[in-house]
Formats: C-alpha cells, sequence, structure tokens
C-alpha cells in the first residue's frame, strides 16, 4: 500500500506542470504568429536598421569599403544637391496629381458601380482588370498610345481638330501623361475599396434622409461622405505611399526623362544606389522618403480624428 | 391628421409579386397595425406608403391627394426604422433636427422645435451624445423624436421594437400609445408580434402572401376570426384546430351540427378541465408546463390529436391523468375545407 502511495507520488511528481488556460492560450498565440514575427524582424526591420547604418556610412558598392561619415549623406542632400530638390518636387507634384484625381475617380465609379444593375460585375472587371495586369505590358502598351506621331491618342484628338503633343518626350506633358496612365491602372482598386465601404453603409441611412427631404447630393455631402471617412483616410495613405514609391511605371514610360521631368524619388534612390552605386547615399535619400510618407501620414490621421471628433 | 386609402395596391420585383391586390381604408387618427408572418410583404407596403418603393399597381391617397408619383419627403409622413437608421457621425440634436436643416429651416426655429419634441421624449439630456453612447430604448426614443420634430401628418412605424429586449419592448409599446393619444396623428406600425398589434392598434390588417386575410378591431380579431390563418395567427398559445369528425358527434348530441365543416377551433384559455367521462373531449395530459400564472396542459385526445389547455389555479391533473375537456359553445371556431370560419352554428332540431 505504501509502495503504492510512493510510486503514485514519484509519478506526480515527473508530471509537467498544468498549465493555466490563460498561458496555454498565449502559447497558442505566439505560436500562431510567430512566423508574422519572424518575417517581420527578418525582411522588414532588419533592412530597415541596415538602411539606417548604411545612410550614415559612405559606401561604394564597387569598392566594397564603407565609411561611418555621420549625417553627411543628409547634409548633401538636403543642402548641397540641387538635383534632390527638383527630384522631390517631381515626387509632391505626381502625389498631388495622383492622388486627388485617384480618390475622386474611385469613389466617382463607386458610387455608380456599387448598386446592383445588369452588367454591373462587367464594368467593375473593366475598372480593376488593369490593377492586376502586368506593370511592364500595360508601360508598353501606353507607350504605343502615347506615340508623338501615329499614337491612338492623338489620332483620337485629331478627329476633333486638336493637335495632340508628344506626350512622352516633352517635358511639361511627361509628367501629366504618367500621372493619369498610373491613376487609370490602380483606380481599380482604390473603387473596390469604396465599393465595400458603400455597400457597409445601412440602406436606412438614405431612405431615412430621403424621406427628410434630403437631396442626392445632401444625401451623400451630409451622410454618405462623413461614413466613409475611414476608408478614405486609409485610401488615401495607401494611395500617398504608393505614389512615392513609385518606380516600374517611371522606369518603364520615360525613365525619369525626359529632362528629368519626371524623374521622382524611388527612381532617382534606384539611380544613386544601383547606378551609380552610392549606396551610402541613396539610403539616406530612402530614410528621408520614409519620414516624408510618415509624416504625411500621420498629419492626415490627426486631422481626419479630430474631424471625426 | 389625415386619412389613407390604398386601392389595389400591387407591388412586384421582377417576376415576383409580393403584394398582390391591397384595399384599405385608414381614418383620420387611427393607430392600424400589419401583422403577419416574416415575406408577407406587411414591410413593403408600408415603404410603398413611405414613398420608398415604386408601385406596380394601384394608387395611394393621403388626405385627398394621390402620391403614387408625389417624392418621399413631400407625402408628409414621417417613418421610425427597425434599426432606428440614426445617423452615428451626428449627435442626437443634429440627427433630429436633420430633416429641418435639410429643408433650410432657420437655425433658432430648428433649436425649438428639437428642445420641444426632446422634451416630449425626456431626450433633453441626450442631446450632445452620439447614437453610440445610447442605451437600445434611448436610440429608439431618438428615432421617434426625429419622426416628431418634422411634424408629419402620418407617422409610419417599422417593426420599431425588434431590437429591445422583452422588458424594454414592454415599456417603449406604452410610450407609443402614450404618443398616440397625445399627438392624435395616423399612425401605422409594422410588427410580426401580434401582441404588439392586439395591445397598440385601434385596427389590425393581417397579411400573408401580399393578401389582407382579415381587417378588424383587436377583438373582433380574437374572437371572430375571418379564416383557419387568422384563427391560428392571433392569440398565443395559438388556437387549437381538431378535424370536426373528432367532435361532430359530441357536438350534435348537445344540440350543434356543424355541418360541412372541416375543423372546430379552441382557444386553450377557454377550455376547462372537467371528469374525463363529462366533457365535450376526453384525453390524458402528456405534459405539463408551469408558467407562473398559469400551466399549459399538453392533452392527448382519444382521437389521436393533442391540445392544448391553460389551467389556472393550483389544482392540476398530474402527467398521465386522465381528463375532460369543456368549452362553451360561443368560444367554438368552425372552419370549411378552405379554411373560411363558418358561423353561427346552426342548432340542430
Amino acid at each position: 500500500m505504501a509502495d503504492a502511495l510512493t510510486e503514485k507520488g514519484s509519478a506526480r511528481s515527473w508530471r509537467a506542470p498544468r498549465l493555466t488556460l490563460r498561458q496555454r492560450e498565449a502559447i497558442e498565440a505566439w505560436l500562431f504568429v510567430s512566423p508574422t514575427v519572424a518575417g517581420f524582424l527578418l525582411f522588414f526591420l532588419g533592412p530597415l536598421a541596415a538602411v539606417v547604418y548604411f545612410s550614415l556610412t559612405e559606401w561604394n558598392l564597387l569598392t566594397q569599403q564603407a565609411t561611418f561619415v555621420g549625417v553627411k549623406n543628409y547634409v548633401d542632400a538636403l543642402s548641397h544637391n540641387p538635383d534632390f530638390w527638383h527630384v522631390l518636387r517631381n515626387s509632391f507634384v505626381f502625389a498631388m496629381g495622383l492622388v486627388p484625381l485617384n480618390m475622386a475617380l474611385a469613389l466617382s465609379l463607386a458610387l455608380a458601380l456599387s448598386r446592383p444593375f445588369r452588367g454591373v460585375i462587367f464594368f467593375r472587371t473593366v475598372f480593376f482588370a488593369p490593377v492586376v495586369t502586368s506593370a511592364v505590358a500595360w508601360a508598353i502598351v501606353w507607350r504605343f498610345l502615347l506615340q508623338g506621331e501615329g499614337g491612338a491618342v492623338n489620332q483620337m484628338l485629331a478627329l476633333v481638330g486638336i493637335d495632340g503633343p508628344n506626350w512622352l518626350r516633352e517635358p511639361d506633358w511627361a509628367m501629366v501623361a504618367v500621372i493619369v496612365t498610373r491613376v487609370i491602372k490602380m483606380v481599380g482598386l482604390n473603387m473596390i475599396l469604396y465599393i465595400a465601404a458603400l455597400q457597409a453603409i445601412p440602406r436606412d441611412y438614405e431612405a431615412a434622409a430621403r424621406l427628410e427631404g434630403a437631396s442626392n447630393w445632401q444625401i451623400f455631402r451630409m451622410v454618405i461622405w462623413p461614413l466613409l471617412a475611414p476608408t478614405t483616410l486609409v485610401i488615401f495613405v495607401i494611395t500617398m505611399i504608393g505614389s512615392f514609391k513609385v518606380f516600374d511605371h517611371i522606369y518603364l514610360m520615360t525613365g525619369g526623362g525626359p529632362e528629368n521631368g519626371t524623374l521622382v524619388l524611388a527612381f532617382y534612390i534606384y539611380e544613386q544606389g544601383f547606378k551609380f552605386f552610392n549606396v551610402g547615399y541613396a539610403s539616406a535619400l530612402a530614410m528621408i522618403m520614409f519620414v516624408i510618407v510618415l509624416v504625411l501620414t500621420v498629419v492626415q490621421m490627426t486631422l481626419r480624428r479630430r474631424d471625426m471628433q | 391628421m389625415t386619412s389613407l386609402t390604398l386601392r389595389n395596391i400591387k407591388k412586384s420585383f421582377g417576376a415576383t409579386q409580393v403584394i398582390k391586390g391591397v384595399d384599405l381604408e385608414i381614418a383620420d387618427g387611427e393607430f392600424v397595425v400589419f401583422v403577419g408572418p416574416s415575406g408577407c410583404g406587411k414591410s413593403t407596403l408600408l415603404r410603398m406608403i413611405a414613398g420608398l418603393e415604386d408601385i406596380t399597381e394601384g394608387e395611394i391617397y393621403i388626405g385627398e391627394r394621390k402620391v403614387n408619383d408625389v417624392q418621399a419627403a413631400q407625402r408628409g409622413v414621417a417613418m421610425v426604422f427597425q434599426s432606428y437608421a440614426l445617423y452615428p457621425h451626428l449627435t442626437v440634436r443634429d440627427n433630429m433636427a436633420f430633416g429641418l436643416k435639410v429643408r433650410k429651416v432657420p437655425a433658432s426655429e430648428r433649436e425649438r422645435r428639437v428642445r420641444e419634441a426632446a422634451a416630449s421624449l425626456k431626450l433633453e439630456a441626450l442631446l450632445d451624445r452620439y447614437p453610440r453612447e445610447l442605451s437600445g430604448g434611448q436610440r429608439q426614443r431618438v428615432a421617434i423624436g426625429r419622426a416628431i420634430v418634422g411634424n408629419p401628418q402620418v407617422f409610419l412605424f417599422d417593426e420599431p421594437l425588434s431590437n429591445l429586449d422583452a422588458e424594454l419592448r414592454v415599456h417603449m409599446r406604452s410610450e407609443i400609445a402614450a404618443l398616440h393619444q397625445r399627438l392624435e396623428n395616423t399612425m401605422i406600425y409594422v410588427t410580426h408580434d401580434q401582441i404588439e398589434a392586439m395591445t397598440l392598434a385601434d385596427r389590425i390588417v393581417v397579411l400573408r402572401e401580399g393578401v389582407i386575410e382579415q381587417v378588424g378591431t383587436p377583438r373582433e380579431l380574437y374572437e371572430s376570426p375571418a379564416n383557419l390563418f387568422v384563427a391560428q395567427f392571433i392569440g398565443s398559445p395559438r388556437m387549437n384546430v381538431l378535424p370536426a369528425r373528432a367532435v361532430a358527434g359530441r357536438l350534435a348530441a348537445r344540440g350543434l351540427n356543424i355541418g360541412a365543416a372541416e375543423g372546430v377551433g379552441m382557444r386553450p384559455e377557454h377550455i376547462s378541465l372537467t371528469a374525463p367521462e363529462s366533457g365535450l373531449l376526453r384525453g390524458r395530459v402528456a405534459l405539463s408546463e408551469y408558467t407562473g400564472a398559469a400551466t399549459l396542459l399538453h392533452v392527448e385526445l382519444e382521437e389521436g390529436e393533442t391540445a392544448l389547455v391553460i389551467a389556472n389555479g393550483p389544482a392540476v391533473p398530474a402527467n398521465g391523468q386522465e381528463v375532460g375537456l369543456e368549452i362553451a359553445r360561443e368560444h367554438l371556431h368552425v372552419f370549411d375545407k378552405a379554411g373560411r370560419a363558418i358561423r353561427p352554428l346552426v342548432q340542430a332540431a
């Protein structure tokens, strides 16, 4: 009897300590998020820390020699390099042209395509298809369409008596052309986000407003638009970040030209890093771009939050 | 205050006809309740009156004015929605003043009317809150307040209490009844809850599959249902309906001839218990459910049917005990093969 008890007791002492439900849930939760956390550390925070470090060095890719230079790269960009301010101006012009145009067009399309009617799926597909189209194919097609002589766009303009410019070769028009073609390519994504938001607004709000005498414009301005504010904020932030990061579109359409007229920050960083091999300077430019986007996002979110309150 | 007339109203969504010809007269200041099961078309009918749904066929008059082609805002109606439809980004004050603002009523007048409505609904302390900061009952009152502010001729309520818990529903029901007494406006109220219909209505309109089954006062519907559907829809627990052959002989022996009837209805609350050998029906208690105020007995009859009986008082037969069931002649409802009520019962020779 005594032996049995001892055996039991020893068996009990071998058992692992029992975890509480909370502890077990915490372990399961960490197991679930650990792949993402590992990926985040490895592929985001790691490279970000590396870029911060590179930006404080003078590192030529060809010689593979990195010399710590402090904030010299930042000072060079901000005070000694006129190209930087020209590029920054181009990036702002691109963003200020693209973001409002993209959002206005996306919202207009969403308002038209959020209600069921015959053919609505077809139209949604038509406007969304460019989003999933290859950027290379898109750019090549548009380069043909926008050719000065013989381009389809100019041929159509000629039908109504307009002598179209050489869109991608004239500094004044190249930026307009890349903005518009980029908007047409990406507007479908924002349209889908707005459609989802519009469909989530209960139809009773509109019915109640209509019963109270509100016109379509009043319903939009006083009911729909305020309720879309959170979606508008998300769309604004992702579109703005996307516009500052644009690279492939510029690379394929104009290569930054003509006369650096479409040379935007992301493309300039690429040139500095991988064409001229100034990795330290390119990293400093990347950090400046990061700060600009961060500041714009925080300002926008603060304004929106104040608006909502 | 104003009357309302519906003439042969029909509504189709594509090939599906949901309202199949409704004729109805609603008097000045009357409180009319549309009641019926889900999908019967009651909310669609209400939305057609509001102007939120087109009318496929027929005519709607508000007062003397035909309103088929009149915009919702011009019909002089206000509606309280099931979801309340309070704008989440506006305060209670702004929600209530919304209609006045879009109609460009001056700010001072808006404030006066909002304050008046808020005072009548005890909402003054909540005027600066947002809907998310209100309880269900408070939201309901704000929705009613928003309707009152516009000073409409007709109030429309679309299942306004269905999102509230049972206790609050009873309370809000009495508030709506009090509101009607105070304002004396014409009110049309949609519900699937027959208790709400019975307690609020001057007249009830029972709808099924897009047609009116019966229109009458709550008492008329309860005591003289026009057909089997109304008889079983109104009243809780629902009316027992037994095959006529099960009781025809015994009714004949008591001097009642039910002729070619197909079914005989008896409300559970009208049946009394008696000795097994002396009742109109005889059976055995299969189940008893104590509800506090009464006990609901499930009695298996000799004929194989089950009848529900409400037994009052402490002396309730045990499960398995044989009982007799008795009912007064005036409480019997007789239905023909098509489900139509047949009355009066013919006295046997």
